[in-house]
Parts: structure tokens; C-alpha cells; sequence
């Protein structure tokens, strides 16, 4: 394997019990993923797009297998040791925003911030900043239910830059938004991946979507598929 | 932990908070006035004297003792001081001005009782006034009477041969250094009540309901107890002298199971409020389920979102305590003024106040415990998907 990618999944296998039924979700799949690279996930439903990336995000552990991001390995750690990696190294993005909506935009993009060693002062300043590159520096006060759809899920993407994270995981960010917002979105991240170099995994069903990214990763049935590189992007991808 | 997050929650649904905290209020309130009474009902137990014991009738203390008893117990070592004291059971005008009356050996009485203080009018002028009375500051207070006024008290249990009332002066006003001992009491000179009772009804209708007795310093109660009771061993009626403690304690039990039964009241209001603060914690747990997901995943660990629902709940009921605390304080005086009668002491103590608040902030932990715990166990794969 490259020395250089940054997500390492090795033999992941992981398999979901439902109403006495086993649900092999991911079949032993092996995949790399560069630093500062665009990734899409795409495949039917039920092909493990969701849960590879809660695997990738720690949100999740696999049955067997090993995944590492940088020189974590995931699947090793413990619950509260999980949780405070996921502090420090990742950023989530989800399709139905969630926000909390009693609080201010500035506000929930301060939220995850409370984790990190910093004043209150300084929690302000970069929850401002996030809401700034996002284009939202004007809605700072403004409460989810006063806002669009689209700005939503744009104050959801300031929350998850807000501690600067690693790694940033959009689970169908755009699956609720209409076209024009979605290729705000889209438009975003693209500008983010680029300009700041973040590293953008994306799980959606939109080919439109996908092709913003560097490479698509298609999986079925848990398995590894085609990899495309739609934007003539550097390939940024190894699969195994 | 954000107390910020705790408190827009609380805002998040109004009614509902507002009607959780109400509740605790209700419950806080209840449970203060409801330990108060039981307080006020066990403090003149506490507050008796430790030198004064009490000579009733083996038979029941409203069974009166001949008045040749006190010269017998006069002779008994160690006593300082025998005084009658008979309930007198009158009225003012009306039925429901009904307050304590006693009649009693005037002279010895202050030495008997040095809790009362005279801050109006003279002992000596009630000593030398054969009508006269002594009152308390509440019952001057209260039917504003003042030194100089004759007052008519009609007997119930001693009433006049013509239909009339017993007519007594007042000639001096005593307050209380002793909460438990009540400033809603009158006396009046035995004397006098075995003059009217001699002369309208026959020297058979003399008695006193009992002897009150202070013994001398160092003296052992038991000892005195026991000569006293024997003394009238063979009758013709035989005695129980308790300590005064005791005699409350008998008196206090008069009252059947009041106590018990307020105490059983107080405890099923907790129950059913305990209940109701549960279910709005799971409803508030539920609802947040998604909300916790993201935050777990932000990395706010378990403990974090445990405290939020027990910080969230702690808050809540706590605002109710105090504010039930405060309702129980702004009525204290007037419950205390309607109960003096027969329940002097009604004070809202701290530890009342205190347990009030232990027990609102109690329900908080309590009814946050589930939600609290389901939460920091909620995998947040899980709550994510969940649809609410």
C-alpha cells in the first residue's frame, strides 16, 4: 500500500443483525485514499456507501479488518478514546443538515469547538471565521428554522470546518436540497477541497454530484467496484 | 457541557417546562407546610421542660383530680413548686373564637412557666385583680385587646347557672420566649373558677384537670415521678405523672394519626410529581435522540450528554423547589396566625426549606436518570438513523 494515503481500509468486513437476520453489509473490502483528495461514494442502496464512511469517520467499529486514518487504527479504540478522536480529526455533514435548532447558526457551528482547549473568545472568532468561508457570516444570529435549506446545510458544513479538521464526511449532503442548492453545496466543497485542501469523502445516489469529485468509488454489495476519475483529477485512488 | 444548550432546551418547549416546574412547585410547597404542621405538632414534645412534670388521672387525662391531691403533692421531696391547671374549653362571643383557657394557681404560675414574659400591664395587678387574666400577645392581637378591657368568655364545659358569660380583665400581656409555647392562651385564677363553680354548682363540682409541678435542680424525675403516683396508689383516684414531654407526646397523639397521615399525603405528592417529571425527561430524551447522534458525533462523549439531561433536569426541578420554598415562606405567617391556637410553632425551620430544595433537586436526578443513561449508552450510528 501507498505510503502516503491517508484512509487505510483493510479487509473490512461488517455485518448488521436485524430481526434475528445477519446483513453482511461490507465483504471484506480493501481501499486507500490520498490526503487532500475529493472522494464519492456511489452504489445501489444497501451497498455500504453509509456504512464504510461511519467506519472511516469512527462512528462505527467493523467485525474484523482494520481501519486506519493517518496512523490511527479505528477499530482499536475504545469508546471514549473514539469519541475524542472524532473531536480532533473529523468533520461530518449530513443530508438532513441536522442542526439544533435552538440554537444560532454561530452557534451550532460553535458547538463542536467546546471540545477543544480554547476561551470562549477565540471558539467565537472561528465559529465567525467557518461561517465566513462558507458565505454565511450575515445569517451568524439567525436560527436553523430561519433558514433555507441550502443555507442549512451550509451552516452544517461551517461546523463541521470549524475545528479544522483532517478528514470531512458528507453522508448525501445533497439529497435534500434542490439542484440549485445542491451545486451551491457542491460548489463548496469543491472550493474547500481546493483552496484548503481538505479531504472531502461524499456518500451520494446524484451521478451530478459525483462528478464533482476527483473519484468515484463504486461499491456493490459491499464490495469494491469501478473507480472513475470524472474530473481528470490526479488519480488519487487505489483500490485492492 | 453547554449550560446554554441546558437552558434553550428548557425554552425549546415552554409549556412543558413551565408545567413540569409548576408541578414540582405544587409538591415543593406541600411538602414544606405538610412537614411544618408535623414539626409544629412534635415541637411542644421537644421544647418541653425538663423540670416540670405533669399529674393527670390514670383514667384519662379529661378525668379531674381532686383539689386535696396538691397539698399531698406539696410534701413530696424535691418539688419546688404545685400548681392547678384546668382547661377551661370557652369561646369569645362566637363558637369559632375558640382558644385556649386555663385557670391556675396565679403565684406560682411565672415561676412555673418562666418562658412567658410580661410586656404589658403587671403580674402583680393580675395577682391582686380576683377576675383578672393574663393573655397572650397573639390573642390581644388578634381580638385587639388591650390591658384594662373586660373580656366575656362563655363556657362550654363550665357554663354559668343564669346562661351567661364568665367575665375576666385583663391585666397583663405575657409574649413567648419559647416558639412552642403559644401566645393564643388566656389564664385566669383557679380561685376565682372554684368561687363561681362552688357557689352555682356545689362544693362536689370542685376539681383541676392536672397538676403541673417544677422540681428542684438536680433533682431525679423518676424518683418524684414515682412518690407522686404512689401516693394515690390506693385511690380514690389514682394518678400518672409523666414528664412534660410526655404529656405532649400523649396530647399530640390525641390527634390520631395526623402525622403519619400527612407524612403519607407528602410522600404520594412526591411519588405522583416524581412520575411526572420522569416522563418529561423521556419525552425530552426521545425527542433529542437525533440531536445526541450528532452531537456523539462531534465527540461530545458519553458523560457529556449524561450531564446534559441531569444539569437539564437539576435546573428545572430546582427553579420549581425554590420557587415552592419561597410560596411555602409567603404563607408561613398566615398559616402560623390561623393555627396558633392549636398549633403553636408553626415555623418553616431551615432543614424544612432545605429538604424542600434536597427533595426538588432529588426528583431532577432521578427523573433524568433514565434518559441520562440511555442516552450516553445511545450508539450514534443509531441515533442518526433514528426518525424523529
Amino acid at each position: 500500500m501507498s505510503e502516503q494515503a491517508l484512509i487505510r481500509v483493510r479487509d473490512v468486513t461488517k455485518t448488521y443483525r436485524r430481526g434475528g437476520e445477519e446483513l453482511r453489509v461490507l465483504e471484506e473490502l480493501s481501499l486507500e485514499m490520498q490526503e487532500g483528495s475529493f472522494y464519492a461514494l456511489m452504489g445501489p442502496s444497501g451497498s455500504g456507501k453509509t456504512t464504510l464512511l461511519n467506519l472511516v469517520g469512527g462512528l462505527d467499529r467493523a467485525d474484523s479488518g482494520e481501519v486506519w486514518v493517518g496512523d490511527d487504527e479505528l477499530n482499536g479504540m475504545a469508546g471514549a478514546e473514539l469519541a475524542r478522536w472524532r473531536a480532533d480529526h473529523v468533520g461530518f455533514v449530513f443530508q438532513g443538515f441536522n442542526l439544533i435548532p435552538v440554537l444560532t447558526a454561530r452557534e451550532n457551528v460553535e458547538l463542536p469547538l467546546k471540545l477543544a482547549p480554547i476561551g470562549a473568545k477565540r471558539r467565537r472568532e472561528q465559529a465567525e471565521y467557518a461561517l465566513e468561508l462558507v458565505g454565511l457570516a450575515d445569517r451568524a444570529k439567525h436560527r436553523p428554522s430561519q433558514l433555507s435549506g441550502g443555507q442549512e446545510q451550509r451552516v452544517a458544513i461551517a461546523r463541521a470546518l470549524a475545528t479544522d479538521p483532517l478528514l470531512l464526511l458528507a453522508d448525501e449532503p445533497t439529497g435534500d436540497l434542490d439542484r440549485a442548492s445542491a451545486d451551491q453545496i457542491l460548489d463548496l466543497l469543491q472550493r474547500l477541497n481546493g483552496e484548503l485542501s481538505k479531504t472531502i469523502l461524499m456518500v451520494t445516489h446524484d451521478p451530478a454530484a459525483a462528478e464533482r469529485a476527483q473519484t468515484i468509488v463504486h461499491l456493490d454489495k459491499g464490495r469494491l467496484g469501478r473507480l472513475e476519475h470524472p474530473a481528470a483529477a490526479p488519480t488519487a485512488t487505489t483500490g485492492s | 457541557m453547554s449550560l446554554k444548550l441546558v437552558w434553550r432546551f428548557l425554552l425549546s418547549h415552554p409549556v412543558r417546562s413551565i408545567l413540569t416546574c409548576g408541578s414540582i412547585v405544587v409538591a415543593v410547597f406541600l411538602l414544606c407546610v405538610l412537614r411544618t404542621t408535623v414539626v409544629a405538632l412534635g415541637s411542644s414534645i421537644e421544647a418541653a421542660a425538663a423540670n416540670r412534670l405533669v399529674v393527670q388521672s390514670s383514667v384519662s387525662l379529661f378525668v379531674p383530680l381532686p383539689l386535696s391531691y396538691q397539698p399531698k403533692i406539696e410534701q413530696v421531696d424535691g418539688i419546688e413548686h404545685v400548681i392547678k391547671w384546668t382547661w377551661f374549653g370557652g369561646y369569645y362571643k362566637d363558637p369559632q373564637n375558640f382558644f385556649a383557657q386555663f385557670a391556675v394557681d396565679a403565684a406560682a404560675t411565672m415561676e412555673v412557666y418562666p418562658e412567658m414574659e410580661i410586656t404589658e400591664g403587671s403580674y402583680d395587678a393580675f395577682l391582686a385583680s380576683r377576675q383578672g387574666a393574663l393573655i397572650g400577645r397573639d390573642l390581644a392581637e388578634k381580638y385587639e385587646w388591650s390591658v384594662g378591657d373586660r373580656v366575656p368568655i362563655i363556657g362550654t364545659i363550665y357554663p354559668r347557672a343564669d346562661g351567661g358569660a364568665w367575665e375576666f380583665d385583663v391585666e397583663a400581656i405575657y409574649d413567648s420566649r419559647n416558639p412552642a409555647f403559644g401566645e393564643q392562651t388566656l389564664l385566669f385564677h383557679h380561685t376565682y373558677f372554684e368561687e363561681v363553680l362552688k357557689a352555682e354548682q356545689g362544693p362536689e363540682a370542685l376539681a383541676a384537670g392536672v397538676y403541673i409541678m417544677r422540681i428542684e435542680p438536680g433533682t431525679e424525675p423518676t424518683t418524684v415521678m414515682a412518690a407522686v403516683d404512689a401516693l394515690f396508689e390506693s385511690g380514690p383516684q389514682r394518678v400518672q405523672t409523666t414528664t412534660e414531654a410526655e404529656f405532649n407526646r400523649q396530647f399530640v397523639t390525641m390527634f390520631g394519626g395526623i402525622p403519619t397521615f400527612l407524612s403519607w399525603i407528602g410522600g404520594s405528592v412526591l411519588f405522583a410529581i416524581l412520575l411526572a417529571a420522569i416522563n418529561t425527561m423521556l419525552m425530552a430524551g426521545r425527542e433529542r435522540t437525533r440531536i445526541l447522534g450528532v452531537m456523539k458525533a462531534m465527540g461530545f462523549g458519553s458523560g457529556s450528554v449524561f450531564a446534559l439531561f441531569v444539569v437539564e433536569a437539576v435546573v428545572l426541578c430546582g427553579a420549581g423547589g425554590l420557587i415552592g420554598v419561597a410560596f411555602a415562606k409567603l404563607v408561613e405567617t398566615p398559616i402560623a396566625v390561623a393555627l396558633s391556637t392549636m398549633m403553636p410553632g408553626f415555623v418553616l425551620t431551615t432543614e424544612t426549606i432545605l429538604a424542600g430544595l434536597a427533595v426538588a433537586v432529588g426528583v431532577g436526578l432521578v427523573a433524568a436518570l433514565v434518559p441520562a443513561i440511555a442516552a450516553s449508552r445511545l450508539r450514534p450510528v443509531e441515533a442518526l438513523r433514528a426518525e424523529v
